[in-house]
């Protein structure tokens, strides 16, 4: 009786010391730090760099017209464009912006994905190549009957390089993550003038 | 004792050979990747289902094309390089619809997206015996126009298949910034 209670406190005090350990191990490499650190403001006046992409936002405004930059919008619906100049850091020519910028909920539904058109001419996402900046119009529809914002919030997602993908070991970016978030002054039309030189 | 310490730097043996292994040997992306057919501009480049070559450069400034019975003028970050090419198809009909201008530090730049309604772009079918010419329209920037390489392959993922790789040759950046040779504005119109 007295021999079985000594080994089970022994099996206990093993036991106890292990998960002691695992859970030591798990707070030194950094298990319990990650989670609940705010995001990063960004300026708007800024360059805002997240590996793949060089963001420099230039201008937001809400229009009405039936057409923003060649996009057909709904009708008697308005929509929210954002420009902003963006240049490809990677080698390659490329059209992974599509999840690179979220607007708030509050001003647009997050089920509505933009319209994402050259201002050059108006080409609906062409690829953008290597070193060379352009500037992007962002069009998102709002919603019916919402009102002009004076400004809205923006997060950006970057993603991380791996030079090799576990599955056709190709270089890629992957594991999109919020970078920071920035608030973006809606200005009065397309003519107005763009928030950084 | 003896037995176990002797299993244990058997272990670490095969850890460095394997490490060894890793490090030295080409990765599997490198082995899968796309075979390459080499050659320069003028020299018919001959792979596994179609042959290409390469006649002429040009560089503009500006594009000159018509957008359904609408004249458009396009300009660009950069500069337009427009490579006019003819492909034949060895035994077998077949469509090659990927190009690529990989500058000399290495950046590739893809077809531009910007005139897919054009015709002559790729990807263009091609037959045995029915020889086809075309235009490659890539959006570059003027530094990496000199000693570029064109790369043409039939699918995007030119896994274990032939891509022609063509060595473009020297171009001479002038006193304003853009390669020897360019004009303001390219008609496109213009018969290949």
């Amino acid at each position: 009786m007295l021999e079985s209670a000594r080994s089970r406190l022994k099996a206990w005090t093993v036991a106890g010391i292990g998960t002691a350990a695992a859970i030591a191990a798990a707070g030194v490499l950094g298990a319990f730090g990650a989670r609940h650190e705010p995001l990063p403001v960004l300026a708007p006046a800024s360059q805002i760099d997240i590996g793949e992409w060089l963001l420099r936002p230039l201008k937001a405004y809400v229009t009405a017209e039936k057409y923003a930059y060649g996009t057909l919008l709904k009708p008697g619906g308005k929509a929210l464009v954002l420009e902003v100049e963006m240049t490809n850091r990677t080698a390659k020519s490329t059209k992974d912006y599509f999840d690179v910028l979220q607007a708030g909920s509050t001003v647009v539904d997050p089920a509505t994905k933009p319209f994402i058109v050259l201002t050059r001419d108006s080409t609906m996402s062409p690829e953008l190549h290597p070193g060379m900046p352009e500037r992007m119009a962002y069009i998102w529809q709002l919603r019916d009957g919402a009102a002009v914002p004076a400004s809205f919030d923006l997060t950006v997602i970057r993603k991380t390089y791996k030079p090799r993908d576990n599955l056709y070991g190709l270089p890629g970016w992957f594991n999109p993550t919020p970078a920071g978030t920035l608030t973006i002054p809606v200005g009065a039309g397309p003519a107005g003038a763009d928030i950084q030189p | 004792m003896m037995r176990k310490s002797a299993n244990i730097v058997l272990l670490l043996l095969a850890v460095v050979f394997c490490y060894g292994l890793q490090i030295s040997k080409p990765h599997y992306g490198d082995l899968i990747g796309p075979i390459p057919a080499r050659g320069k501009l003028a020299d018919t480049v001959v792979g596994r289902a179609f042959e290409v070559h390469a006649e002429k450069i040009e560089f503009a400034r500006k594009l000159k094309v018509d957008q359904f019975g609408r004249q458009k003028v396009l300009t660009t970050g950069g500069v337009w390089a427009v490579v006019t090419v003819a492909f034949a198809a060895r035994a077998e009909s077949t469509v090659v619809s990927v190009a690529s201008w990989r500058g000399p530090t290495g950046l590739t730049y893809d077809q531009t997206e910007r005139l897919s309604f054009m015709n002559g772009l790729l990807p263009v079918a091609v037959d045995p015996g029915l020889p086809r010419k075309a235009r490659l329209i890539f959006e570059v920037r003027p530094d990496q126009a000199n000693n570029a390489t064109l790369l043409i392959s039939e699918k995007l993922v030119a896994a274990l298949d032939s891509q022609a790789e063509i060595s473009l040759g020297p171009v001479t950046i002038t006193a304003d910034g853009l390669p020897g040779g360019a004009v303001d504005t390219l008609d496109m119109a213009e018969p290949l």
